[in-house]
């Protein structure tokens, strides 16, 4: 483990730029990427070290920044796509639902899509309903993408690292609410793999699996409920596309009982995906039916409290899992 | 269309009957009222009665059998019918619905006269998912496997869980009572009755947070302990017999034998005379020395007395049995000699499996901590404990008067499956008249 | 403006002399003729096909059209970038795709450009640049402006060098509505991207002529103004001035590393999809066009101009038939895909129930006879 602690952000920002370094294939492309230093910070400074060939400003243009992206993608360049807010690629979701992860498929192999689109998801941040957007619960449905979703600095270099030098398209999901969390980050290369899910803490009762900022919510959760004797399992699922279901596997059926959680909602999410992979991979190992904590199925609303209680919050999730190992 | 007798319902808890005695054979004539067979339930011997007129055309159970409620017994040809075409398997020989293996009401534990028959524990069939009559059993998929990977019928066990539903939590602590029941004596042949189904629920405190707890681990002889006796207070009918020995003999016997042998080093203690009267009381009263084992009883040929032994705190505490193999055969300093080796060893270093097992009847002594009475809970598989107190010097009234003489207060804990209030009272008797005319003992 | 009063436009510049048209030899006329006749016979045959069941799905003919494809794959080098939206045989043939691998893809088999897993709109042929047949109105123009940008920036970021591609973005008039196609511009005007968006303005967008679906209907090249995109308008009808005028342009933009924007006149001759009865305009107009085929008009120029007779015409017609024919006979003996190819090329990487990717045959052959 390095000693070294840096942001969440400048883990985000030393994947892109040693990537950048190695292939110059590779490149950012954004609104406010380049002379703003991105809007959030994350890539802070690169517009100095790769200039605006490598680094460039988009004007607010989803649709178009984002098919334009693919095609370059199509002719075998690797871009980087940040949007401000994934809220903000719904503008943009015919290339990024119907191109990019289609491509290789309708080409019948002859033009994959290695691309990276990242960006901030999910609610916290007081943004209201439309700047809110958890997109894993809508985007995870297409086959053809990758997902991942990190909630710890290293997972964001490692991961976003991986991300740019995979072949497809890659799903990027950051989190607003952790780009200031600190951690250590190892210097240099660093990959995590897709399809890995990692345990954050072992236990012996409950499996508590999850994605992005909720590991957090799960993990606050697990201490809380360790005083009442109850030991959480916490994984963290790293990647929703592929999805390692093998080590949720094991956990559940080590604990023989299994909480989701996701920020997404619940309906035709990979909460209920997973909950249904563990269904089946689990049946006969289960001792109550998986329980899913999920982000209320309302809009987002404003009012910080509100706000609070529409995530799926520690409280949830304990509650949660009470219920699931029939503790009143 | 003929009629179909089955085993009737003769008890509020009645599950099976046994037919004593028919009343009737093939061919006689019934009619409605008549009683055509004696019954015995759990409770009692009871007449059995038809309703219907008609010639008996096949008896199906014979007499000392033991058959489910709701079983065919018999069947009755109705006039005008040929009782010689009326076929064997009737169509409505299904147990009554409302007799079904307690799935879902948890019986009270009041067992002292009229235990319900238990199955054996090994014996259980593997898990099913229906109770008798065919209702579903709500049952949690892990809690399915589990019971089929301990042959635990899942019939047999109340359902915790939402609206009843079997959870891992319920198999996991039926199998931890089955467990420390059947491994109870080690090597000790006995099927020891598997717990009752339901009846135990024991609430597990996990927290008080406002007690300012610390917790203390568990060792593995205290879990060992604490699943013994959970099991043997809550699956044995326990009831005590006390009675109070006169001392002053066997300590004047004591003082002056331990005068005498203190240059070979022997130094007999009281409960070497109670080892030894225990043991040789068997003979007049075996069932002291017996297991109840299910559906019948095991009396034991051989006397092996076992002697509770305390723990030292440095090694954890605790409390072993020691077992003094054929108590009954060896002499007082024999008994002696070996009850301070294995307390020394238990002490020291632990026994061995084979010097804990097997015991018959079992002593706890509390005298030497000044305790003057109390009362022991029986080591499975045994049918009673004996649990002494102190020698005190106390007044008592002797020959019409009043004296001051010394005095032991000896607590019988008893399964009354097994040992009934009056054989309590006749061992006692037994023990006594050895403990206050100690000669006896040395013969 | 209708489609039917400007008709004035379409067959001017018909009667000079071709040497006074076009610098192009009798060779590449030649070439051209016999493209324009190969898309003619294709697609006739594919309709047959398609009302046979031999195609599902989809399915928009291209005849009328075919000068347009022709011209302007002709004005460009093999190495430019060409993406497309969905009524794409054309393009394909123009671009050099063997018809086989085309029709085996509309057939649903493992032999066509694509293994069978994209159909008629979705013919790929990686092997001469061409990037697609695109499904949705409008969503292939930002990958144009993509490819563009890669183009230029393989040419000048990561070689060094300056621009030397040029890509062509093909679109029908009614995808000039859709907000993709705005961005699309602007963003290829914002970064200097040499792409050209080629409108083949046959008039209609499905069933809505062009008057009743946007502004500046009579001038549209004005939406590519307003993004700073220079503007072009072609006849579309004759391949000799789409081939002129398209070359000018596409050298400019090579040059400048520019975009621009051509509307090119044109005219679908059979509706808008095989199931199209074509109610919303009259026989009339389409007679007229039909008197203006650009076969024909090649075709007559070169027997003036001494190049080809009418035997030769028909031996050549008799020729393509038989490719075509031959291509039919390959495409039916292709077999079905197998069933494993249902978890192919979903992703690179094999992982869980994908079983990663290969080339299609029309790669692997390139490749072999390179």
């Amino acid at each position: 483990m390095s000693d070294r602690v840096i942001e969440f952000r400048e883990a985000l920002r030393e994947a892109m730029s040693q990537e950048m370094r190695r292939d110059e294939k590779v490149f950012l492309l954004g609104e406010e990427v380049a002379q703003y230093d991105g809007a959030y910070k994350v890539s802070r400074g690169m517009l100095e070290e790769f200039g605006p060939r490598r680094i460039i400003d988009t004007p607010i243009s989803e649709s178009g920044f984002a098919g334009m992206a693919i095609g370059a993608a199509m002719m075998g360049l690797r871009p980087i796509v940040e949007f401000m807010s994934w809220s903000f690629s719904l503008v943009a979701a015919d290339p990024i639902l119907n191109n990019a992860p289609k491509m290789l498929y309708m080409s019948g192999g002859q033009f994959g899509c290695p691309i990276v689109f990242r960006g901030n998801d999910g609610a916290g941040g007081q943004l209201g309903s439309t700047h809110s957007w958890c997109v894993e619960g809508m985007f995870s449905n297409v086959p053809g993408l990758k997902m991942a979703i990190p909630a710890f600095p290293d997972d964001a270099k490692g991961l976003l690292a991986s991300a740019i030098r995979d072949d497809d398209p890659v799903f990027f999901l950051e989190s607003e609410r952790l780009l200031a969390m600190k951690g250590h980050v190892p210097e240099g290369d660093h990959y995590v793999p897709f399809g890995k899910a990692l345990v954050r803490k072992p236990g012996t009762d409950v499996t508590i699996i999850s994605f992005g900022r909720p590991v957090h919510f799960c993990l606050e959760a697990a201490e809380e409920l360790e005083k009442e004797g109850i030991s959480c399992e916490v994984i963290d699922g790293r990647t929703i596309r592929p999805l390692d279901l093998d080590t949720i596997v094991a956990s559940v059926k080590k604990t023989n009982s299994c909480v989701v959680v996701d920020q997404s909602w619940s309906f035709g999410s990979p909460g209920s995906e997973v909950a249904a992979q563990v269904h089946a991979a689990c049946f006969d190992d289960l001792d109550n039916h998986v329980m899913r904590v999920h982000s209320a199925d309302v809009p987002t609303p404003y009012a910080s409290n509100l706000e609070q209680e529409y995530l799926p919050n520690a409280r949830r999730i304990a509650e949660a899992v009470r219920s699931a190992l029939y503790v009143a | 269309m003929s009629i179909t007798l089955t085993m009737p319902r003769l008890s509020d808890t009645m599950e099976q009957g046994t037919i004593i005695k028919w009343n009737i054979k093939e061919g006689d004539e019934v009619a409605s009222g008549a009683v055509v067979a004696d019954v015995e339930t759990d409770k009692a011997t009871m007449e059995m009665q038809v309703y219907d007129d008609g010639v008996v055309a096949r008896i199906l159970v014979d007499e000392g059998t033991q058959v489910p409620v709701g079983t065919a017994i018999a069947l009755i040809a109705e006039e005008g019918e040929d009782p010689s075409s009326v076929d064997d398997a009737p169509a409505a020989a299904e147990p009554a619905p409302t007799e079904a293996p307690a799935a879902e009401a948890p019986v009270s534990a009041e067992p002292v006269t009229a235990a319900p028959e238990t199955p054996a524990a090994p014996a259980a069939p593997p898990a099913s998912t229906a109770t008798g009559d065919g209702r579903r059993i709500k049952v949690s998929p892990v809690a399915r496997r589990l019971a089929e990977e301990h042959r635990v019928d899942l019939a047999a066990i109340a359902g915790s869980g939402p609206g009843g539903r079997i959870i891992k939590r319920d198999i996991l602590e039926h199998v931890e009572r089955a467990a420390s029941a059947g491994a109870v004596g080690g090597t000790v042949p006995v099927p020891l009755p598997s717990v009752e189904p339901g009846a135990i629920a024991v609430p597990v405190i996990r927290e008080v947070p406002a007690l300012e707890s610390t917790e203390v681990e568990v060792s593995g002889m205290r879990q060992t302990i604490a699943r013994r006796l959970v099991e043997s207070k809550q699956t044995i009918p326990h009831y005590q017999v006390k009675m109070c020995f006169a001392m002053d003999a066997i300590l004047d016997l004591r003082a002056s034998m331990n005068e005498k042998l203190a240059a070979e080093g022997v130094k007999l203690s009281v409960n070497d005379f109670i080892v030894r009267a225990s043991a040789l009381a068997m003979a007049e009263h075996p069932m002291f020395n017996a297991s109840w084992a299910g559906d019948r009883i095991l009396v034991h040929n051989r006397v092996n007395i076992g002697v509770a032994v305390s723990l030292s705190e440095e090694r954890g505490g605790g409390l072993v049995v020691a077992t003094i193999r054929d108590a009954n055969l060896k002499s007082l300093r024999m008994i002696s000699a070996e009850t301070k080796s294995l307390a020394g060893k238990a002490r020291d270093r632990g026994l061995a499996t084979e010097e804990m097992s097997d015991a018959t009847f079992t002593i706890s002594n509390l005298g030497m901590f000044g305790v003057d009475d109390f009362t022991a809970i029986i080591n499975p598989p045994n049918s009673a404990i004996l649990a002494c107190g102190a020698a005190i010097e106390k007044p008592v009234v002797r020959d019409h008067q009043l004296a001051v003489g010394w005095e032991m207060a000896a607590n019988l804990s008893l399964d009354h499956r097994v040992i009934d209030g009056a054989m309590a009272a006749r061992y006692l008797a037994t023990l006594k008249s050895m403990i206050e005319e100690p000669m006896r003992l040395l013969a | 403006m209708s489609a039917v009063t400007d008709t004035a436009r379409a067959s001017s510049g018909g009667r000079r002399p071709l040497a006074d048209r076009t610098s192009a030899t009798p060779d590449q006329l030649g070439h051209w003729l016999r493209q324009m006749l190969l898309i003619r016979e294709f697609e006739v045959r594919t309709m047959q096909a398609y009302q046979d069941k031999k195609i599902g799905g989809f399915c928009h003919i291209y005849i009328g059209q075919e000068a347009v494809a022709v011209g302007c794959t002709a004005a460009v080098r093999p190495e430019d970038p060409i993406v497309t939206a969905y009524r794409d045989h054309g393009h394909a043939l123009a671009r050099g795709m063997a018809p086989k691998y085309c029709m085996a893809e509309m057939f649903g088999r493992i032999g066509g450009c694509a293994k069978g897993k994209g159909g008629s709109m979705h013919m790929f042929d990686k092997p001469n640049n061409l990037f697609g047949g695109h499904g949705i109105v409008g969503a292939q123009t930002p990958l144009g402006t993509g490819l563009g940008f890669a183009t230029k920036y393989i040419d000048e970021v990561i070689e060094g060098g300056s621009n030397r591609h040029v890509t062509l973005c093909f679109l029908g008039d009614g995808a000039l509505n859709q907000g993709a196609f705005y961005e699309a511009m602007n963003l290829a005007g914002l970064f200097d991207i040499p792409v050209i968006f080629v409108v083949e303005n046959n008039g209609y967008s499905m069933g809505t002529s062009i008057d009743r679906g946007t502004t500046m209907a009579n001038r549209i090249i004005a939406k590519g103004e307003g993004c700073g995109i220079a503007g072009h308008e072609l006849e579309g009808m004759d391949v000799i001035d789409v081939y002129e005028g398209m070359k000018a342009i596409a050298d400019g933009c090579r040059a400048e590393s520019r975009p621009a924007m051509v509307d090119i006149r044109t005219y679908r001759f059979k509706g808008h999809s095989m199931s199209d009865p074509r109610k919303y305009r009259t026989r009339e107009e389409e007679e007229h066009w039909e008197t203006d085929d650009p076969i024909t008009r090649l075709r007559d120029a070169m027997i003036e101009g001494g190049m080809i007779d009418e035997d030769g015409f028909k031996a050549l017609n008799r020729e393509i038939k038989g490719e075509v024919r031959e291509s039919i006979k390959w495409a039916e003996a292709s077999p079905e895909p197998d069933l494993s190819e249902l978890y192919t090329d979903v992703y690179v990487e094999r992982f869980g129930p994908y079983l990663g990717t290969s080339m299609p045959q029309i790669v692997t052959d390139a490749e072999e006879n390179r």
